[in-house]
């Protein structure tokens, strides 16, 4: 039973430093080789079936920020309420729309993109903010990133409920394909969580990348139609069109304002879900072994 | 069955931060002369190397040897949480680490609220959950403070609610590193005898400690560990000797 592979004590080596050595001999050491199946399992589905874990930290992360105040996280609906009714105001007539089209349009489209954008943004830092967790129980990597999702899917659902008010004030009555925003949606969620995952891992490597995403986010909220409609282009649609978070918007709000969103949104939206869940699976299957050496 | 399998593990550790450059530098002098010039890759310590272990039902062992000797990276590679650099690690049996008690408590969160969180971080399911509320109430006396948030507590009463929250599973494989420090002296003794009911539940447990006397009292083999490398495994008594007996540590160059 015992193994007792040094047991003389003269064997200890005594004046033996820590041994520094450059990465490029590490990286020659063989590495021990895992089935991909296994791990895809273990980080990706297994992270799905510990949903508890979370759903429970993301309710935390928004039950913390609203601690104490008394509309509690209805400030998210407040405030997203008044700036749209601010921006309603004065954008319909900058754009020359009737206010009746504009504000059901801006707030179909805002809510959506504060989910896409803040989950994109706050992914940087998701396995920092686990790294307690992830250095003390192996939990697979995709609930640290579910985590981010999830809480701003809260804050969306949070945000999203005026539209309902706004819906009736402005009449924009429901057709059959306002079905057709549960797929979108879904099909967004899949966009966002592959997404996440890969800043969630480059950026931990890369500790760059976080103010590299907040400018690329913040120039991208100006440069898609959600605060100003397409018909604004005039001739050139095709700047909205060439824009893939114009088809992430575009395939939840057009159901949402009665409309089925165009093929090509489909297209596009559905096309970048399986190459970029593939490339980010791929990407922390091939990094697993080395993340909870960068956090 | 439970059991642990270590065959040759060797954890190697990449250090990245930019703030360490002149650390690195100075490492870096010393070891390979300082006349090698480091062009875009990082430095990595060797934290464990060629460790063989072999663990099975009942064996109590403790961890012993200097700071930075790479007991907790051992405890995190067992846990899974570190993946070995080479070698292979087998563990067959559910892992409950203990490193940090305050692991998932949230400060704003009542103490209610944090039984939740930390025992689902855990692993436990709602009913152990809700179960186990009763026992916690109980062992740390907290009462209708449990209602309130964990921010207004004294530090004790934080380290009692963490503790207990800790304490209340159902390790298969128990991994402690350090034994936590807990209130005043009566609360000091329910915790010692609530760790040693939590200890006999274990089939394997692994305890990273300095205190020779505790250690003897909870296991029945030990570890020795020397700046990542197996040094002896073998009975406890037989190893403390021989690990005492080795005169005063030197202080190891604060890296690991």
């Amino acid at each position: 039973m015992n193994v007792q592979d040094v047991p003389n004590q003269d064997a200890r080596p005594t004046s033996t430093p820590v041994v520094i050595s450059p990465a490029t001999a590490v990286l020659q050491a063989e590495a021990p080789t895992y089935p991909i199946g296994q791990t895809i399992a273990a980080e990706v589905i297994a992270g799905f079936r510990e949903w508890r874990v979370w759903a429970i930290l993301g309710w935390d992360d928004i039950r913390q920020r609203y601690r104490r105040s008394v509309l509690g996280p209805f400030w998210i609906t407040l405030s997203t309420g008044m700036f749209i009714l601010l921006l309603g105001v004065i954008y319909s007539r900058l754009f020359h729309t009737d206010i009746a089209i504009y504000i059901p349009y801006l707030s179909a489209g805002l809510p959506l993109w504060g989910f896409i954008s803040a989950s994109i943004n706050e992914s940087c830092l998701a396995f920092q903010e686990g790294s307690r967790i992830m250095k003390q129980i192996k939990l697979p990597y995709s609930v640290y990133v579910l985590r981010v999702v999830w809480r701003n899917f809260i804050v969306f659902v949070h945000t999203v409920v005026i539209f309902i008010p706004v819906a009736i004030i402005f009449k924009t009555t429901p057709t059959w394909a306002t079905l057709l925003v549960l797929p979108g949606l879904f099909i967004v969620c899949v966009n966002v969580a592959w997404l996440a995952t890969v800043l969630a891992i480059i950026s931990t490597r890369y500790r760059d990348i976080l103010p590299i995403v907040g400018t690329c986010i913040q120039i991208a909220m100006f440069a898609t139609p959600i605060m100003w409609p397409v018909t604004a282009l005039g001739e050139d649609t095709y700047i909205a069109a060439i824009n893939p978070l114009y088809h992430l918007i575009e395939i939840v709000r057009a159901p949402m304002l009665g409309t089925a969103p165009q093929l090509l949104s489909w297209l596009v939206d559905g096309g970048l879900a399986i190459v970029g869940s593939a490339f980010a699976i791929t990407l922390l299957v091939s990094k697993s072994r080395r993340i909870v050496f960068w956090v | 069955m439970v059991a642990i399998t270590l065959h040759d593990v060797g954890v190697n550790i990449p250090i990245f931060d930019v703030s360490r450059a002149s650390l690195k530098k100075a490492l870096l002098g010393r070891a390979i002369g300082g006349r090698f010039a480091q062009s875009g890759s990082h430095l990595t310590v060797s934290a464990l190397k060629n460790i063989n272990i072999e663990a099975h039902d009942g064996d109590r062992i403790a961890l012993v040897g200097d700071n930075g000797s790479g007991k907790s990276t051992l405890l995190r590679v067992v846990s899974k949480v570190y993946p070995p650099t080479s070698g292979t690690v087998n563990v067959a049996g559910a892992v409950s680490p203990m490193f940090d008690a305050t692991l998932g408590m949230s400060m704003d969160a009542t103490g209610l609220e944090n039984i939740q969180i930390a025992g689902t971080i855990w692993g436990m399911t709602r009913t152990q959950i809700k179960n186990s509320v009763d026992d916690i109430a109980d062992f740390t006396e907290l009462g209708d403070y449990l209602k309130i948030p964990v921010r207004t507590y004294s530090n004790g009463m934080m380290l009692r609610l963490a503790f207990a929250i800790a304490t209340v599973r159902d390790p298969e494989i128990l991994l402690i590193d350090e034994i936590i420090g807990v209130g005043d002296s009566v609360f000091f003794q329910k915790a010692t005898s609530r760790m040693q009911k939590l200890v006999e539940r274990s089939r394997i447990l692994m305890v990273a400690a300095h205190q020779d006397d505790m250690l003897r009292r909870l296991c029945n083999k030990a570890i020795w560990l020397s700046h990542g490398s197996l040094v002896q495994f073998g009975d406890i008594d037989s190893v403390l000797v021989a690990y005492r007996g080795q005169g005063v540590p030197v202080p190891e160059p604060a890296v690991s």
